[in-house]
């Protein structure tokens, strides 16, 4: 039992926020996911991720009451918005009584349950360069049914196109290495950037990504069914993500 | 006294300040010092749905919630959706599918009903099914509940809201307990 808890809800009045300003998009940490289904976040191709991690998130209810910098403070291979996040290059605002500091997501990421968060210090904001156009995004989560799910595997992929050829590809996994947290799948981003979406290109997407990954073993699923469906997420999401840049449409 | 929180609230329309614990969670308060036992507790941790309720017109696990949390705060539980003597919609639409078998679980289909139906007054079935799959019913009576919301959708644009008691009771063979 904790000695002390501080509620954090009056903080909601400023803390909850979307905004596109001066090409970067900003997030107040007690935005809540209901709140962020509302934004721009759930109307703009651009973000078409943010839309897949909202379907999955646990049930309709808790999506009214969880916040984005909760998620993010939870830091396990299971907060969907980390691997969203990852992709879209993140940083967070952290602040306490001391100051203002501001670091990428990565950088904040040490492993399960564990950040770079000083007990003082709480996150306030989550910011991310605005796309440029011709770039979407996808999250894909794999379990054992529709809702009420962790993600045996999940992923994300972010893509900029440029006359029909990958321009910048960016792709995170909940574990990329055996820390239990979500990482970017960089060998495999190079692998692919400047060709386009073939049947070529996504086999040889899957090899670098088997080369790459080391996946774990544990009680909910062996390495090898992990390696496996992590190559489908691959595969699935750079299919849909090109499908939604070129039609614009989810 | 230390470590307690006075704490004001409405709940179904009628005001309360209750002296709480600050670790005290609103379905204690809601079950127990305020008697509205619709509120069931199923697992305690978010996953079943059963204990939800509405705060501010929105849903709410009340498991999840701590009472210290909600000065100000509006609630809503089943028995607060239709005046005295009267039944909502979606209580009669409920009602009239037959869905439940042991009903420990429809409250919590009800007031995430009541939370869409304000939302949406028309939704589809597609998001019937998604803001009602965030509660479990191991009877399985899920394509009932489905099905009520969709009669409480038409009832209420019928603009019938509110539906008398006595005489849905009698029609349903509904003994009072």
């Amino acid at each position: 039992m904790p000695k002390y808890l501080v509620d954090l809800s009056p903080l909601r009045r400023d803390l909850s926020y979307v905004v596109v300003e001066n090409g970067v998009v900003r997030i107040g940490a007690l935005t809540t996911l209901w709140e962020l289904s509302k934004s721009i976040l759930h109307q703009d191709i651009k973000y078409a991720g943010f839309m897949d991690v909202f379907r999955k998130f646990g049930t309709m209810a808790i999506r009214f009451n969880a916040t984005i910098g909760g998620n993010i403070a939870s830091a396990t291979q299971y907060s969907d918005y980390i691997t969203l996040l990852l992709v879209y290059d993140a940083e967070l605002r952290l602040e306490s009584v001391h100051g203002v500091r501001k670091v990428r997501l990565e950088e904040f990421l040490v492993d399960k349950r564990k950040t770079i968060l000083m007990p003082n210090e709480i996150i306030t904001e989550i910011s991310f360069k605005e796309p440029p156009s011709k770039t979407s995004s996808a999250f894909i989560k794999f379990d054992r049914r529709e809702l009420l799910i962790a993600g045996i595997v999940t992923g994300a992929i972010y893509l900029t196109e440029e006359e029909g050829r990958i321009r910048e590809a960016r792709i995170a996994f909940d574990m990329i290495s055996e820390h239990r947290i979500p990482g970017r799948a960089r060998s495999t981003e190079k692998c692919i950037t400047g060709r386009n979406i073939s049947e070529e290109t996504l086999i040889e997407a899957e090899q670098c990504l088997e080369k790459e990954m080391k996946r774990i073993s544990d009680w909910w699923a062996t390495s090898e069914y992990r390696l496996e469906m992590s190559k489908a997420i691959l595969r699935k999401g750079l299919r849909l993500v090109h499908n939604r840049i070129l039609n614009g449409v989810m | 006294m230390a470590g307690i929180v006075k704490v004001r609230l409405e709940v179904n329309g009628r005001e309360y300040i209750v002296d709480v614990p600050p670790h005290e969670r609103l379905i204690d308060t809601l079950r127990y010092r305020l008697g509205y036992t619709s509120v069931k507790e199923g697992c305690g941790r978010g996953e079943c749905g059963t204990c939800i309720v509405l705060v501010n017109g929105l849903p709410r696990h009340s498991c999840l919630t701590l009472t210290s949390t909600l000065d100000g705060a509006k609630i809503t539980t089943v028995e607060g959706l239709a005046p005295e003597g009267k039944l909502h919609a979606i209580q009669v639409a409920f009602i009239e599918t037959r869905g439940m078998q042991c009903g420990f679980c429809t409250s919590g289909f009800i007031m995430m009903t009541k939370a869409l139906l304000d939302h949406n007054p028309n939704p589809s079935y597609d998001e019937i099914k998604e803001w009602l799959s965030s509660t479990l019913c191991r009877c399985g009576s899920y394509h009932y509940y489905f099905a009520a919301a969709k009669l409480a959708a038409k009832y209420i644009n019928e603009g019938k809201i509110y539906f008398d008691e006595k005489q849905v009771r009698e029609k349903y063979h509904l003994k009072v307990v």
